[in-house]
């Protein structure tokens, strides 16, 4: 328990430096190092699969999609954001934090447990069979993902011609 | 376990808190994706805590690996459009796309 709440507090701390960093990169080696707690929290709650997806596709890939779009547009970059909303912050998310508790704990003595039922078969069955519409949709996402892409950095075609 | 549970939702909400404080008040469109990436963060706990505490933690990890996958393929999009965004207008303040013509 005690782990579990250390790790939830890391996932939320390095969440919040990603956000109030001003430097973009470290903000996206934050996010990163978020992604890696929340991919070991996957694993201690038995989730393995989901957490190496979480580890090496979101800590991984995106980081490496944030440091390249960082280096892209590193020149001229900065932008002015308003003096008050890094300060404001921690009273706002303090706020919440009390009210979130409250809820929480309201909730906790009213509302019943979630009926569980005991799961049947392996991770393979329960993705190749269940939820096979998943896997056409997940397909069709990536390829629009990756015509999308194509689409935005097409180069007009007099520079073709040339 | 539903003790365990209503902690996962805690912290889930104080993630989405975050982000969706950032959605709103920052102005650097990448800040905003990573913004958005904070909540989907919360999101994905949520649904794995859910699935390990109802004891389908399959069928959870399959839900979240999909949302993995269209999370990958909106970030590749959205980084995409901000580097167009910035090549035209040199900037990456979010207020300078309300200044489109037309």
């Amino acid at each position: 328990m005690i782990i579990q709440i250390l790790l939830l507090s890391g996932l939320v701390l390095f969440s919040i430096l990603a956000i109030l960093l001003k430097d973009l990169l470290k903000a996206a080696l934050s996010l990163a190092v978020a992604s890696l707690f929340l991919g070991i929290i996957f694993f201690r709650l038995g989730a393995s699969y989901a957490g190496v997806f979480e580890i090496s596709v979101v800590a991984g890939l995106i980081t490496v999609l944030f440091a390249l779009t960082v280096a892209l547009t590193r020149k001229d970059s900065e932008v002015q954001e308003a003096r008050l909303t890094r300060l404001v912050f921690p009273l706002f998310f303090v706020i919440f934090l009390i009210i979130d508790g409250l809820v929480m704990r309201s909730l906790l003595q009213q509302v019943p447990a979630l009926p569980a039922g005991p799961e049947t078969g392996t991770f393979g069955d329960v993705l190749w069979k269940a939820r096979t519409f998943d896997l056409v949709a997940q397909l069709g996402v990536i390829l629009a993902g990756v015509l999308a892409v194509l689409a935005l950095f097409r180069k007009k075609e007099e520079d073709k011609d040339e | 376990m539903s003790n365990l549970w209503f902690l996962y939702l805690f912290f889930s909400a104080l993630l989405i808190f975050t982000g969706i404080y950032c959605l709103l008040t920052m102005r650097n469109l990448i800040k905003l994706f990573i913004a958005v990436e904070v909540i989907s963060k919360g999101v994905s706990l949520v649904i794995i805590a859910t699935g390990a505490v109802k004891n389908s933690i399959l069928l959870a990890q399959s839900l979240a690996i999909t949302y993995i996958v269209v999370e990958v393929s909106l970030v590749a999009t959205a980084l995409a459009l901000i580097i167009n965004i910035y090549k035209k207008n040199k900037s990456l303040d979010v207020r300078s796309l309300s200044k489109l013509k037309g």
